[in-house]
Protein backbone atom coordinates (compact mmCIF):
# COMPACT_ATOMS: atom_id res chain seq x y z
CA UNK A 1 0.00 0.00 0.00
CA UNK A 2 1.59 3.35 -0.84
CA UNK A 3 0.66 6.58 0.72
CA UNK A 4 -1.89 7.58 -2.00
CA UNK A 5 -4.40 4.60 -1.05
CA UNK A 6 -4.17 5.05 2.45
CA UNK A 7 -5.56 8.31 2.22
CA UNK A 8 -8.62 6.74 1.09
CA UNK A 9 -11.08 7.82 4.06
CA UNK A 10 -13.35 4.48 4.00
CA UNK A 11 -10.59 2.29 2.94
CA UNK A 12 -10.27 -1.20 4.48
CA UNK A 13 -8.29 -0.66 7.47
CA UNK A 14 -6.74 -4.32 7.43
CA UNK A 15 -5.33 -3.29 3.81
CA UNK A 16 -2.74 -0.93 4.90
CA UNK A 17 -1.69 -3.33 8.29
CA UNK A 18 0.73 -4.15 9.29
CA UNK A 19 3.14 -2.22 11.72
CA UNK A 20 5.07 0.35 9.85
CA UNK A 21 1.63 2.24 8.61
CA UNK A 22 2.92 4.03 6.00
CA UNK A 23 4.76 7.58 7.08
CA UNK A 24 3.08 8.89 3.76
CA UNK A 25 1.69 12.42 3.70
CA UNK A 26 -1.29 11.52 5.40
CA UNK A 27 -0.72 11.30 8.60
CA UNK A 28 -4.54 10.79 9.64
CA UNK A 29 -4.90 7.72 7.41
CA UNK A 30 -0.71 6.33 9.24
CA UNK A 31 -2.68 6.80 12.38
CA UNK A 32 -5.57 4.61 12.05
CA UNK A 33 -3.31 1.88 10.60
CA UNK A 34 -1.39 2.19 13.53
CA UNK A 35 -4.39 2.37 15.91
CA UNK A 36 -5.42 -0.56 14.26
CA UNK A 37 -2.18 -1.83 14.35
CA UNK A 38 -2.28 -1.79 17.92
CA UNK A 39 -5.84 -2.83 19.10
CA UNK A 40 -4.76 -6.39 17.64
CA UNK A 41 -1.37 -6.33 19.50
CA UNK A 42 -1.29 -8.42 22.60
CA UNK A 43 -0.89 -7.29 25.77
CA UNK A 44 2.17 -7.63 26.03
CA UNK A 45 3.59 -7.20 22.89
CA UNK A 46 7.36 -5.70 22.12
CA UNK A 47 5.64 -3.82 19.65
CA UNK A 48 3.35 -2.10 21.60
CA UNK A 49 5.33 0.58 22.42
CA UNK A 50 6.78 1.66 19.02
CA UNK A 51 3.31 1.72 17.60
CA UNK A 52 2.78 3.65 20.97
CA UNK A 53 5.27 6.35 20.22
CA UNK A 54 4.53 6.75 16.46
CA UNK A 55 0.96 7.35 17.77
CA UNK A 56 1.81 10.31 20.08
CA UNK A 57 4.15 11.70 17.63
CA UNK A 58 1.37 11.81 14.70
CA UNK A 59 -1.21 13.39 17.42
CA UNK A 60 0.75 15.67 19.23
CA UNK A 61 -0.11 18.34 16.69
CA UNK A 62 -3.93 17.71 18.63
CA UNK A 63 -2.08 17.80 21.80
CA UNK A 64 -0.81 21.04 21.16
CA UNK A 65 -3.68 22.69 19.43
CA UNK A 66 -6.02 21.20 23.12
CA UNK A 67 -3.36 22.73 25.43
CA UNK A 68 -3.00 26.46 23.22
CA UNK A 69 -6.56 26.70 24.47
CA UNK A 70 -5.66 27.01 28.18
CA UNK A 71 -2.53 29.17 27.72
CA UNK A 72 -2.35 32.03 29.74
CA UNK A 73 -4.39 30.70 32.11
CA UNK A 74 -1.20 30.34 34.67
CA UNK A 75 0.29 27.27 33.53
CA UNK A 76 3.00 26.92 31.16
CA UNK A 77 2.26 25.66 27.62
CA UNK A 78 5.34 23.16 28.06
CA UNK A 79 3.32 21.75 31.20
CA UNK A 80 -0.10 21.24 29.48
CA UNK A 81 1.58 19.84 26.44
CA UNK A 82 3.00 17.32 28.73
CA UNK A 83 -0.39 16.21 30.76
CA UNK A 84 -2.40 16.72 27.80
CA UNK A 85 0.16 13.76 26.23
CA UNK A 86 -0.63 11.55 29.34
CA UNK A 87 -4.54 12.19 27.76
CA UNK A 88 -3.82 11.55 24.81
CA UNK A 89 -1.76 8.20 26.12
CA UNK A 90 -5.10 6.94 27.75
CA UNK A 91 -7.13 7.46 24.37
CA UNK A 92 -4.38 5.79 22.20
CA UNK A 93 -4.75 2.34 24.71
CA UNK A 94 -8.41 2.87 24.86
CA UNK A 95 -9.72 3.47 21.67
CA UNK A 96 -11.52 0.78 19.58
CA UNK A 97 -11.31 0.88 16.16
CA UNK A 98 -14.26 -0.77 14.66
CA UNK A 99 -16.68 1.74 16.46
CA UNK A 100 -16.53 4.23 13.50
CA UNK A 101 -15.16 7.08 15.29
CA UNK A 102 -12.63 9.04 14.45
CA UNK A 103 -9.70 8.84 16.70
CA UNK A 104 -9.39 12.75 17.52
CA UNK A 105 -12.81 12.96 18.12
CA UNK A 106 -12.49 10.19 20.59
CA UNK A 107 -9.19 11.84 21.93
CA UNK A 108 -10.03 15.13 22.29
CA UNK A 109 -12.06 15.10 25.74
CA UNK A 110 -9.82 12.72 27.16
CA UNK A 111 -6.95 15.25 26.23
CA UNK A 112 -9.07 18.05 27.47
CA UNK A 113 -10.06 16.32 30.63
CA UNK A 114 -6.33 15.72 31.30
CA UNK A 115 -5.23 19.31 31.23
CA UNK A 116 -8.36 20.02 33.54
CA UNK A 117 -7.38 17.71 36.23
CA UNK A 118 -3.96 18.89 36.02
CA UNK A 119 -5.18 22.47 36.70
CA UNK A 120 -7.51 20.71 39.84
CA UNK A 121 -4.86 19.08 41.20
CA UNK A 122 -2.85 21.98 41.38
CA UNK A 123 -5.62 23.32 43.10
CA UNK A 124 -5.60 26.29 41.04
CA UNK A 125 -8.26 27.32 38.75
CA UNK A 126 -7.78 29.61 35.79
CA UNK A 127 -6.45 32.97 34.52
CA UNK A 128 -4.34 33.31 37.83
CA UNK A 129 -1.18 34.82 37.64
CA UNK A 130 2.27 32.46 38.60
CA UNK A 131 3.03 34.96 41.34
CA UNK A 132 0.00 34.94 43.41
CA UNK A 133 -0.78 31.20 42.68
CA UNK A 134 2.71 30.48 44.40
CA UNK A 135 1.56 33.46 47.29
CA UNK A 136 -1.36 31.21 47.92
CA UNK A 137 0.57 28.39 48.50
CA UNK A 138 2.68 29.79 50.67
CA UNK A 139 -0.42 31.27 52.33
CA UNK A 140 -1.62 27.84 52.66
CA UNK A 141 1.14 26.35 54.34
CA UNK A 142 1.97 28.96 56.95
CA UNK A 143 -1.70 28.58 58.15
CA UNK A 144 -1.79 25.71 58.33
CA UNK A 145 1.31 25.68 60.48
CA UNK A 146 0.59 28.17 62.51
CA UNK A 147 -2.68 26.84 62.87
CA UNK A 148 -1.31 24.19 64.48
CA UNK A 149 0.99 26.13 66.56
CA UNK A 150 -1.15 28.21 67.93
CA UNK A 151 -4.13 26.13 68.59
CA UNK A 152 -6.15 28.68 66.66
CA UNK A 153 -6.48 29.77 63.14
CA UNK A 154 -4.27 32.81 62.82
CA UNK A 155 -4.94 36.91 61.87
CA UNK A 156 -3.38 38.34 59.16
CA UNK A 157 -0.53 40.08 61.46
CA UNK A 158 1.05 36.43 62.64
CA UNK A 159 0.90 35.30 58.89
CA UNK A 160 2.86 38.17 57.70
CA UNK A 161 5.20 38.03 60.48
CA UNK A 162 5.92 34.19 60.07
CA UNK A 163 6.75 35.07 56.40
CA UNK A 164 8.59 38.06 56.57
CA UNK A 165 6.36 39.83 54.36
CA UNK A 166 3.49 43.02 54.79
CA UNK A 167 0.19 41.93 55.74
CA UNK A 168 -0.82 43.56 52.73
CA UNK A 169 0.75 41.16 50.53
CA UNK A 170 -1.05 38.67 52.64
CA UNK A 171 -4.44 40.13 52.39
CA UNK A 172 -3.51 40.75 48.44
CA UNK A 173 -3.02 36.83 48.52
CA UNK A 174 -6.26 36.37 50.36
CA UNK A 175 -8.05 38.55 48.16
CA UNK A 176 -6.91 36.83 45.19
CA UNK A 177 -7.65 33.14 46.63
CA UNK A 178 -10.95 34.46 46.96
CA UNK A 179 -11.85 36.32 43.50
CA UNK A 180 -10.31 33.59 41.35
CA UNK A 181 -12.30 30.63 43.01
CA UNK A 182 -15.68 32.23 41.06
CA UNK A 183 -14.21 30.84 37.71
CA UNK A 184 -12.07 27.77 39.06
CA UNK A 185 -12.79 24.31 37.41
CA UNK A 186 -14.13 22.98 40.40
CA UNK A 187 -11.12 23.14 41.91
CA UNK A 188 -9.97 20.90 44.61
CA UNK A 189 -6.82 20.81 47.11
CA UNK A 190 -5.56 17.44 46.31
CA UNK A 191 -7.12 14.60 44.73
CA UNK A 192 -7.39 12.63 48.48
CA UNK A 193 -9.15 15.26 49.45
CA UNK A 194 -12.53 14.01 47.30
CA UNK A 195 -12.27 10.41 49.42
CA UNK A 196 -14.93 12.14 50.97
CA UNK A 197 -16.99 12.40 53.69
CA UNK A 198 -17.15 9.93 56.30
CA UNK A 199 -19.78 10.66 58.30
CA UNK A 200 -22.92 12.06 58.24
CA UNK A 201 -23.27 12.00 54.75
CA UNK A 202 -26.96 11.11 53.82
CA UNK A 203 -29.81 13.33 53.14
CA UNK A 204 -31.89 12.00 55.93
CA UNK A 205 -29.37 13.50 58.58
CA UNK A 206 -29.18 16.66 57.09
CA UNK A 207 -32.81 16.67 56.76
CA UNK A 208 -33.10 16.42 60.71
CA UNK A 209 -30.41 19.17 61.02
CA UNK A 210 -32.70 21.28 58.21
CA UNK A 211 -35.76 20.83 61.15
CA UNK A 212 -36.50 24.43 61.43
CA UNK A 213 -35.14 25.54 58.11
CA UNK A 214 -38.11 27.03 56.19
CA UNK A 215 -38.01 25.94 52.52
CA UNK A 216 -36.56 22.79 53.49
CA UNK A 217 -39.06 21.25 50.13
CA UNK A 218 -37.15 23.28 47.81
CA UNK A 219 -34.03 23.39 49.40
CA UNK A 220 -33.27 19.44 49.34
CA UNK A 221 -33.20 18.74 46.00
CA UNK A 222 -30.18 21.40 45.86
CA UNK A 223 -28.69 19.87 48.88
CA UNK A 224 -29.02 16.70 47.06
CA UNK A 225 -27.14 18.09 43.92
CA UNK A 226 -24.44 19.23 45.54
CA UNK A 227 -20.81 17.09 45.93
CA UNK A 228 -21.11 15.17 49.35
CA UNK A 229 -18.22 17.19 50.37
CA UNK A 230 -19.49 20.03 49.73
CA UNK A 231 -22.43 19.32 51.48
CA UNK A 232 -20.82 18.23 54.55
CA UNK A 233 -18.46 21.25 55.08
CA UNK A 234 -22.18 23.33 54.62
CA UNK A 235 -23.56 21.34 57.46
CA UNK A 236 -20.93 21.53 59.35
CA UNK A 237 -20.78 24.74 59.00
CA UNK A 238 -23.87 26.30 59.60
CA UNK A 239 -25.35 23.82 61.13
CA UNK A 240 -22.69 22.72 63.55
CA UNK A 241 -21.33 25.48 64.09
CA UNK A 242 -17.97 24.22 63.63
CA UNK A 243 -15.06 26.69 62.88
CA UNK A 244 -13.34 26.76 59.11
CA UNK A 245 -10.29 25.67 60.28
CA UNK A 246 -11.67 22.67 62.27
CA UNK A 247 -13.62 21.42 59.30
CA UNK A 248 -10.23 22.15 57.19
CA UNK A 249 -8.41 19.61 59.79
CA UNK A 250 -11.27 17.36 60.04
CA UNK A 251 -11.57 16.88 55.70
CA UNK A 252 -7.93 17.32 54.90
CA UNK A 253 -7.95 20.90 52.71
CA UNK A 254 -6.75 24.59 53.52
CA UNK A 255 -8.55 27.05 55.51
CA UNK A 256 -8.88 28.78 52.30
CA UNK A 257 -9.94 26.44 50.36
CA UNK A 258 -12.95 25.56 52.85
CA UNK A 259 -13.94 29.28 53.11
CA UNK A 260 -14.08 29.05 49.20
CA UNK A 261 -16.14 25.75 48.52
CA UNK A 262 -18.55 27.45 51.43
CA UNK A 263 -19.30 30.65 49.27
CA UNK A 264 -19.51 28.70 46.10
CA UNK A 265 -22.08 26.46 47.63
CA UNK A 266 -23.66 29.34 48.92
CA UNK A 267 -23.71 30.83 45.62
CA UNK A 268 -25.30 28.11 44.57
CA UNK A 269 -28.07 27.75 46.51
CA UNK A 270 -29.05 30.86 46.55
CA UNK A 271 -29.34 30.75 42.62
CA UNK A 272 -31.88 27.52 42.88
CA UNK A 273 -33.46 28.86 45.47
CA UNK A 274 -34.33 32.30 43.99
CA UNK A 275 -35.59 29.95 40.70
CA UNK A 276 -38.75 28.82 43.17
CA UNK B 1 5.89 47.28 56.83
CA UNK B 2 2.66 48.60 58.17
CA UNK B 3 2.50 49.11 62.38
CA UNK B 4 -0.69 46.89 63.13
CA UNK B 5 -1.23 48.79 66.54
CA UNK B 6 -1.14 52.19 65.25
CA UNK B 7 -3.52 50.98 62.68
CA UNK B 8 -5.65 49.52 65.03
CA UNK B 9 -5.86 53.12 66.98
CA UNK B 10 -6.81 55.09 64.24
CA UNK B 11 -9.18 52.15 63.52
CA UNK B 12 -11.30 52.02 66.06
CA UNK B 13 -14.81 53.21 66.62
CA UNK B 14 -14.57 54.09 62.69
CA UNK B 15 -17.26 54.08 60.23
CA UNK B 16 -16.39 53.46 56.70
CA UNK B 17 -19.23 54.29 54.38
CA UNK B 18 -19.52 52.70 50.87
CA UNK B 19 -22.14 52.91 47.97
CA UNK B 20 -22.32 51.32 45.35
CA UNK B 21 -25.13 49.87 42.74
CA UNK B 22 -27.20 47.51 43.64
CA UNK B 23 -26.30 44.89 41.68
CA UNK B 24 -24.07 41.83 41.88
CA UNK B 25 -20.71 42.69 40.30
CA UNK B 26 -20.29 45.21 42.87
CA UNK B 27 -20.03 42.28 46.12
CA UNK B 28 -16.60 41.77 45.58
CA UNK B 29 -15.98 45.51 46.59
CA UNK B 30 -17.43 44.81 49.44
CA UNK B 31 -16.49 42.19 50.33
CA UNK B 32 -12.66 43.21 49.82
CA UNK B 33 -13.53 45.89 51.83
CA UNK B 34 -14.72 43.78 55.05
CA UNK B 35 -12.24 41.19 54.62
CA UNK B 36 -9.35 44.41 54.52
CA UNK B 37 -10.91 45.66 57.83
CA UNK B 38 -11.32 42.75 59.58
CA UNK B 39 -7.48 41.78 59.05
CA UNK B 40 -6.68 45.08 60.60
CA UNK B 41 -8.92 44.32 63.56
CA UNK B 42 -6.39 41.67 64.05
CA UNK B 43 -9.21 39.19 63.31
CA UNK B 44 -8.03 35.76 62.88
CA UNK B 45 -8.54 33.84 59.49
CA UNK B 46 -11.61 32.25 60.56
CA UNK B 47 -12.94 35.20 61.34
CA UNK B 48 -12.49 37.36 58.25
CA UNK B 49 -13.35 34.20 55.50
CA UNK B 50 -16.76 33.90 58.37
CA UNK B 51 -16.94 38.17 57.98
CA UNK B 52 -17.00 37.92 54.09
CA UNK B 53 -19.39 35.44 53.88
CA UNK B 54 -21.91 37.04 55.76
CA UNK B 55 -21.42 40.38 54.07
CA UNK B 56 -21.76 38.69 50.67
CA UNK B 57 -24.84 37.08 51.71
CA UNK B 58 -26.73 39.26 53.74
CA UNK B 59 -25.79 41.64 50.40
CA UNK B 60 -27.17 39.58 48.65
CA UNK B 61 -29.97 38.70 50.13
CA UNK B 62 -30.38 42.80 50.20
CA UNK B 63 -29.93 42.75 46.11
CA UNK B 64 -32.90 40.94 45.84
CA UNK B 65 -35.53 42.74 46.71
CA UNK B 66 -33.78 46.30 45.57
CA UNK B 67 -35.53 48.55 43.35
CA UNK B 68 -33.72 48.37 39.90
CA UNK B 69 -30.92 50.64 39.27
CA UNK B 70 -30.70 51.71 43.28
CA UNK B 71 -27.95 51.99 45.40
CA UNK B 72 -26.53 49.41 48.28
CA UNK B 73 -25.76 51.96 51.19
CA UNK B 74 -23.22 50.22 53.37
CA UNK B 75 -21.50 51.28 56.48
CA UNK B 76 -18.79 49.24 58.64
CA UNK B 77 -18.26 50.61 62.27
CA UNK B 78 -15.41 49.16 63.73
CA UNK B 79 -15.55 48.78 67.42
CA UNK B 80 -13.34 47.45 70.38
CA UNK B 81 -13.57 43.56 69.39
CA UNK B 82 -16.22 43.78 66.68
CA UNK B 83 -17.38 44.88 63.55
CA UNK B 84 -20.48 45.77 62.26
CA UNK B 85 -21.91 45.95 58.92
CA UNK B 86 -24.97 47.41 57.80
CA UNK B 87 -26.43 47.42 54.67
CA UNK B 88 -29.85 48.77 53.05
CA UNK B 89 -31.42 49.17 50.14
CA UNK B 90 -34.46 50.71 48.54
CA UNK B 91 -37.63 48.22 47.85
CA UNK B 92 -40.83 48.52 45.97
CA UNK B 93 -42.40 45.36 47.90
CA UNK B 94 -39.88 44.49 50.68
CA UNK B 95 -40.48 41.80 53.07
CA UNK B 96 -38.40 40.85 56.08
CA UNK B 97 -36.62 37.80 55.45
CA UNK B 98 -37.70 34.90 57.52
CA UNK B 99 -35.80 33.98 60.43
CA UNK B 100 -36.78 30.37 59.92
CA UNK B 101 -34.77 30.45 56.54
CA UNK B 102 -31.96 29.08 55.04
CA UNK B 103 -30.41 32.22 54.21
CA UNK B 104 -30.98 33.76 57.75
CA UNK B 105 -29.55 30.46 58.96
CA UNK B 106 -26.44 30.84 57.64
CA UNK B 107 -26.11 34.37 58.69
CA UNK B 108 -26.41 33.79 62.30
CA UNK B 109 -24.23 30.80 61.63
CA UNK B 110 -21.77 33.24 60.73
CA UNK B 111 -22.10 36.54 62.62
CA UNK B 112 -22.37 37.01 66.03
CA UNK B 113 -25.55 39.44 65.76
CA UNK B 114 -27.78 39.68 62.92
CA UNK B 115 -30.55 41.90 62.72
CA UNK B 116 -33.04 42.97 59.94
CA UNK B 117 -35.54 45.72 59.83
CA UNK B 118 -37.57 48.14 57.59
CA UNK B 119 -37.48 51.64 58.12
CA UNK B 120 -39.51 54.35 56.14
CA UNK B 121 -42.01 52.82 54.02
CA UNK B 122 -38.94 51.35 51.66
CA UNK B 123 -35.58 50.88 53.29
CA UNK B 124 -34.55 47.15 54.09
CA UNK B 125 -31.86 46.91 56.68
CA UNK B 126 -29.51 43.98 57.13
CA UNK B 127 -27.15 44.71 60.18
CA UNK B 128 -24.79 42.22 61.24
CA UNK B 129 -22.41 42.17 63.63
CA UNK B 130 -18.89 39.68 63.99
CA UNK B 131 -17.26 39.44 67.70
CA UNK B 132 -13.80 38.69 67.90
CA UNK B 133 -14.00 35.51 69.81
CA UNK B 134 -11.32 35.09 72.45
CA UNK B 135 -11.14 38.79 72.83
CA UNK B 136 -10.38 38.65 76.10
CA UNK B 137 -7.73 37.12 75.31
Amino acid sequence: MDATSSSHENGSPSARLPLSAPAGDDPRAASRAALVALARLDEDSPLRAQLREQLVRANLPLVEHLARRFANRGEPLDDLTQVGTIGLLKAIDRFAPDRGVEFSTYATPTIVGEIKRHFRDRGWSIRVPRRLQEMRLSLSAATGELTQQLGRSPTVAEIADWMHVSQDVILEGLESANAYSTISLDAQDHPGADDGPSMMDTLGEIDAELGHVEYRASLRPLLAELDPRDRQILVLRFFHGWTQSQIAAEIGMSQMHVSRLLSRTLARLRVGLSRD
Amino acid sequence: MTDVEARDNTLRDTEIEMEVPAAGEYLSVLRTAAAGLAARMNFTLDDIEDLRIAVDEASSMLLAQANPGSRLQCRFVLGEDAVTFCASVRSRQPHLPSKEGFAWTVLTALASSVDVRLSEPDLLTIELTRQRPGAQG
